[in-house]
């Protein structure tokens, strides 16, 4: 990894986080979405069940590894989802209460652009290479806000001088091959912003920039964000990302969410063995290893999924149980409600061991383990008295001076 | 100038897409790809044809013929239809029975069944030359002379009884009769059996599109080899080369040239087909031997020490191969059809009657319009040139990695 | 721009060079060669008489010179810059300079052969002038909607049809349609030779009505005349084109851009129209360079099946007569339009593309 060695911690600051008043009604709200690619060998679901909600003003991450169905449900959101052979199975998709999934295709091309806009991994292959940034810009400009092409030109030299693009004038009659990585994903954001847009849905907008622009680009994204008040969904597999940016995260695993909780408390307390691992995996600024820990095997092909919970052929923690299960010991959290039988299990090397059979069998939903933690495991404390609700995290981090040592490394 | 033009050239209707050129393709893809073409219906159906076409052709001696299979003339059995065979088609005969032998044996590669019946041909070629020898005067209405004076008591004759030389001499108004149950496709201006000369005809479409693809596959890949291979000044002088024939449009080339040929056989049509074709396989080969260079595992097991030379062409083959493949079917499909152009156009086949050739006698016959003679040898070049496309674009869309339907 | 158009072109001359030498030496080193082409039409001729007329001729043409020096000869006739005789040319009193470059004489016409591309090349171009918009315009649009549909009935149909068109000789269409369509005995609808009906000369020029009845005129009359060999030249080029399309749209429509322009709100049609047809053009434009030439290709078959006196009837007859001098005319001209069709193609890549920019 191109990353340099980050402090896994949640700053106690975020530079910039930006007060707003709770309000009690999400802004976008995600309940037991199921996608489906219909395959010449079956249907294929890369998102199953997924819940999620955004409070307006709040950024919202989604972490996962690739091919983990994080790219899959921030496109459904919009319905940019390939139709064929992309279906939506079920599910509701509420922007303030109405249901994006219920909307003519007309009534959705005019929530795109102007309430949720998108910006997307690649910019150098993003941008359309015949047309001027600014045709490009000025295009959602005219849609939207059905100004005339000179004012919509306008509008975009201000979006450009927003994002930071100076000369902006010159800037806007020049060709996406003009410019930089780092550049044209500042064009992609001022087009994504030129309408106003209440939610972002930012998918991995840094991956593929050079490690200091990355960091320019999610400044530029969070002073945007103070300005405008807007939320962001973020997609992104990095959690050093994820620490500076988010106000809550949820861990995708599989085509499922398995831990839903604030940025403090996900860091501070992680729930779910797959987020353990994760958090293991990455180096921590100041403490010496001999060498890192990852999690064994590979990530499922959604073409066959394991049964039961998907991640149990790499889980270190029902392995230990059932290693201890054979033992003799017990050692299950407290009012786990798991009969104490063992399954053999192979991981993606094919070496066999031991799980438990429950894990092995019975796919845990994703329950609200502590107040404002929701998380998918059996072998957690008292999981099956858990309720099973919709993860909502009306949760902001604290407004902090802008002067922290984060800041040395963004500016 | 940012990006070399002549990089963004296609060449022809059939060239070989370039960006595939970076991954070798795996067994299993290959194995996969073989399965996605027979499940295309197109492909079904050109497979089809071509391989009632590859029937017509090696057996079209016993299926159109003047003479009988068997005869008992005055009490004595004899064979005629074999005894009339040439050493050629009894060498034909001989490398389908090998080649079917081969094939559901199952127990050589493709490469080793090559070599297998390329020997057994050579070795069949002594005797079949010493042994067969056809008699030298072939009178084709001599068993229907003998039948109608009685002479023949028993007669087992080819469901066509015509062979395509055969003018029907011995009957007063055998010309231009329109199809019958006698001649299922009418007669020509010479009396000849139609459909006789189209099974016939079927040899000469087959072999001039095999042939004429393998010379330009030939000259393609060692042109384009050394092109790669040898990049500097010999590159830069060969594609000027390649830019100048490319500067003449094909038709004219060929035209030009078979024109001043005064003796055109066969060979020579396959001949000069094939030299004018192959600028495009030298133009991949070429772009392969680019990629390659630059590949990380190349450059890596170049740095190991192991020999550039075999690195290069051992990729090249692995990666090159299966798509110039793809375009030589295509290949096959244009060179039949320059082969009956240039016989419609009166400077092909001259004493051999091939479907152009046919074709041309419908429109300049000095008969007026024939329908039959018109239609049926079009129609035979139509799904012929038809079945070669179908199966050429089963094959590039199974092998095309951007069409695949995702997992 | 204009430097780099310049150079393309200057670096046409030694390509056509190459071009004619490989023509020309082709021609003398097949058996049978440039020589034979001599034999007059004329009959009725003593042995003796033929010889020394056939003598006559190979000197006048010079072909009793080594064939390098016939090259070498034709090409400084050719050139616009070369050895000429003084009196004439730029400046006059030199052997050499400027001089109006001359193709030579037919051998079997003796007419000279610039007289006769005169007559034939205004036919050919417009035959190809009326095919290219037909070809492009239907290509285009079927493409278009095949793309559209992909994977329905209309997708699978299309294609299908579209590689039956692409397979079909055009020899076969001709004489088929010769044959069934100008013919009395099935359905005589169209004309089946030439250009312009026998009393075209005496028709005006528009239709006219007067008097009630009706009379074609002049220009109605091609028009009818052209159907036909129009039809003929075209359906296989835009059969090819349409799968082209097709191909190249349903690859853009794949890219990126066009995700974020739906993630814009455009509409499906603005997204398709706007955003992936533009970029979809760019194969159609790199295969134009090969249109043109195809066509004179295409011409060669067609004015030989409906009779049309243009350029493509004119190599045949120059082939049938071997005329090395027509022929060498021909596809000196032939390949003169492969090469600028490449570099309009390329210049054009330059305009719809900014990526690609030739300035330096």
């Amino acid at each position: 990894m191109s990353q340099p060695p980050v402090e896994h911690r949640v700053p106690a600051s975020r530079p910039g986080g930006f007060p707003l008043k709770s309000t009690p009604v999400p802004l976008l709200e995600i309940r037991d979405l199921s996608v489906g690619f219909e395959t010449n060998r079956g249907l294929v679901r890369p998102v199953n069940n997924v819940s999620l909600s955004i409070y307006p003003g709040q950024t919202v991450a989604l972490v996962g590894e690739s091919g983990c169905g994080k790219s899959v449900t921030s496109l459904s959101i919009l319905r940019l989802i390939p139709q064929p052979p992309g279906r939506v199975l079920g599910g509701e998709i509420l922007l303030q209460g109405r249901d994006l999934l219920a909307l003519s295709e007309r009534e959705m091309r005019s929530v795109r652009g102007k309430d949720i806009a998108m910006i997307f991994q690649e910019p150098m292959t993003s941008l359309n290479p015949v047309y001027t940034i600014g045709d490009q810009i000025a295009e959602a400009v005219t849609l939207h806000q059905g100004v005339s092409q000179r004012a919509a030109y306008t509008i975009a030299e201000e979006a450009l001088n927003d994002v930071g693009i100076s000369d902006a004038h010159r800037r806007l009659h020049e060709y996406p091959h003009q410019m930089s990585g780092g550049m044209r994903q500042r064009v992609m954001i001022a087009m994504a912003l030129s309408c106003k847009p209440k939610l972002l849905i930012a998918d991995e907008p840094t991956t593929a920039l050079d490690v200091t622009i990355q960091a320019q680009i999610l400044e530029l994204l969070r002073k945007l964000q103070r300005e405008r008040g807007m939320s962001i969904l973020l997609i992104t597999h990095d959690l050093g990302v994820v620490a500076e940016n988010a106000d809550a995260v949820g861990v995708m695993y599989a085509s499922r969410i398995v831990e839903f909780a604030t940025v403090e408390d996900l860091f501070d307390r992680p729930q779910h063995p797959y987020t353990e691992g994760l958090f293991r995996s990455v180096p921590k600024l100041g403490t010496t290893v001999d060498r890192l820990e990852t999690i064994p095997g590979m990530v499922p092909n959604p073409m066959h999924f394991p049964n039961g919970c998907k991640f149990h052929p790499r889980c270190a923690r029902t392995r230990q149980c059932a290693a201890a299960v054979e033992a003799g010991n017990a050692v299950f959290p407290a009012g786990a409600n798991i009969p104490k039988e063992v399954a053999p299990a192979k991981d993606g090397e094919g070496a066999t061991f031991a799980v438990l059979k429950k894990c092995a069998t019975v796919e845990p939903a994703l329950r609200e383990v502590q107040g404002g933690h929701w998380a998918a495991c059996h072998v957690i404390e008292n999981f099956d008295a858990a309720p099973v609700t919709v993860p909502r995290l009306d949760h902001r981090r604290e407004v902090v001076p802008a002067t922290v040592e984060g800041d040395a490394l963004v500016t | 100038m940012s990006i070399d033009p002549t990089a963004l050239a296609v060449e022809g209707s059939f060239a070989p897409a370039d960006d595939r050129a970076s991954q070798a393709p795996s067994r299993s893809l290959i194995r996969q790809a073989y399965h996605d073409t027979l499940s295309s219906v197109g492909a079904r159906i050109g497979l089809a044809w071509l391989f009632l076409l590859l029937f017509f052709a090696v057996f079209a001696p016993f299926l159109a013929n003047s003479h009988p299979y068997a005869a008992k003339i005055n009490g004595k059995w004899s064979f005629p239809a074999f005894t009339f065979l040439t050493p050629s088609d009894v060498l034909l005969l001989v490398a389908v029975a090998v080649a079917a032998t081969l094939f559901f044996w199952r127990r050589f590669t493709f490469l080793q069944s090559i070599g297998i019946l390329s020997g057994i041909l050579l070795i069949a070629a002594v005797p079949v030359r010493h042994w067969v020898k056809p008699p030298d005067v072939d009178v084709l209405e001599r068993y229907r002379d003998y039948q109608a004076q009685g002479e023949i008591q028993h007669a087992i004759y080819a469901p066509i009884p015509y062979s395509p030389q055969d003018r029907l001499r011995d009957q007063p108004d055998a010309r231009l009769r329109p199809p019958s149950r006698k001649h299922w496709a009418g007669t020509d201006t010479n009396g000849a059996d139609v459909f006789s000369m189209l099974l016939h005809a079927s040899r000469i479409a087959l072999s001039i599109g095999f042939l004429a693809t393998a010379i330009s596959l030939v000259i393609g890949i060692i042109y384009g080899a050394v092109m790669g291979y040898f990049v500097g000044v010999t590159d830069l002088i060969a594609m000027r080369i390649i830019e100048i024939v490319d500067s003449i449009p094909t038709l004219f080339l060929l035209i030009a040239i078979t024109a001043f040929i005064e003796k055109r056989n066969i060979y020579v049509l396959m001949a000069v087909i094939g030299a004018i074709s192959w600028t495009g396989y030298a133009r991949f080969i070429r772009a392969e031997f680019f990629t390659i260079r630059k590949l990380d595992y190349v450059q890596a097991a170049v740095a190991a020490g192991l020999p550039k030379r075999i690195i290069l062409f051992r990729h090249m083959l692995a990666n090159a191969l299966t798509p110039i493949l793809v375009s030589s079917t295509f290949g096959v499909a244009s060179a039949i059809l320059y082969e009956s152009i240039l016989s419609f156009l009166g400077i092909g086949l001259v004493d051999e009657a091939s479907w152009g050739v046919l074709l041309q006698q419908a429109r300049a016959g000095g008969a007026g319009f024939v329908w039959w003679i018109a239609l049926f040898p079009g129609a035979a070049i139509f799904l012929t040139v038809f079945a070669y496309n179908l199966v050429g674009e089963a094959i590039r869309d199974a092998l095309d990695p951007k069409l695949r339907k995702r997992d | 721009m204009a430097s780099y158009i310049l150079r393309r072109v200057l670096l046409m001359f030694p390509t056509l060079i190459g071009v004619t030498l490989v023509v020309f030496f082709v021609m003398a080193w097949t058996p049978g060669g440039i020589g034979a082409s001599l034999i007059s039409n004329e009959q009725g001729m003593r042995p003796a008489e033929r010889k020394a007329m056939e003598a006559y001729y190979r000197k006048r043409y010079g072909l009793n010179d080594h064939y390098y020096v016939q090259y070498l000869r034709w090409l400084n006739s050719v050139s616009p810059i070369g050895f000429k005789t003084s009196g004439q040319g730029f400046p006059e009193a030199w052997r050499f300079g400027l001089k109006p470059p001359d193709l030579g004489e037919a051998f079997a016409t003796h007419r000279r052969v610039s007289e006769m591309l005169k007559d034939a090349i205004p036919i050919t171009l417009l035959l190809e002038c009326l095919s290219l918009p037909l070809i492009y315009g239907i290509a285009i649009s079927t493409g278009i909607a095949a793309a559209r549909a992909r994977g329905k009935l209309v997708d699978v149909g299309l294609g299908f049809t579209l590689i039956g068109l692409f397979s079909l000789p055009s020899i076969w269409i001709g004489v088929l349609m010769i044959g069934f369509l100008c013919n009395d005995s099935y359905v005589h609808l169209f004309p089946s030779n030439g250009l312009h009906d026998m009393r075209s000369d005496a028709m005006t020029f528009l239709p006219n009505l007067s008097g009630g009845h009706f009379t074609r005129g002049w220009m109605l009359d091609m028009a009818w005349h052209l159907c036909l060999p129009v039809i003929c030249l075209s359906y296989s080029g835009f059969a090819f084109l349409s799968r082209l399309q097709r191909g190249a749209l349903l690859e853009s429509l794949g890219q990126d851009y066009v995700r974020t322009a739906r993630a814009k709100g455009l509409a499906e049609r603005v997204v398709v129209f706007r955003h992936a047809f533009r970029n979809s053009l760019m194969p159609l434009i790199t295969v134009s360079a090969n249109i043109l030439p195809g066509l004179i290709g295409g011409s060669i078959i067609v004015e030989t099946i409906f009779g049309i006196q243009g350029m493509g009837k004119l190599t045949i007859d120059a082939v049938n007569s071997r005329d090395r001098e027509v022929l060498m005319a021909v596809t000196l001209i032939a390949s003169i339009l492969q090469l600028f069709g490449n570099l309009i193609s390329d210049l054009t890549y330059a305009v719809a593309d900014p990526r690609v920019s030739y300035v330096d």
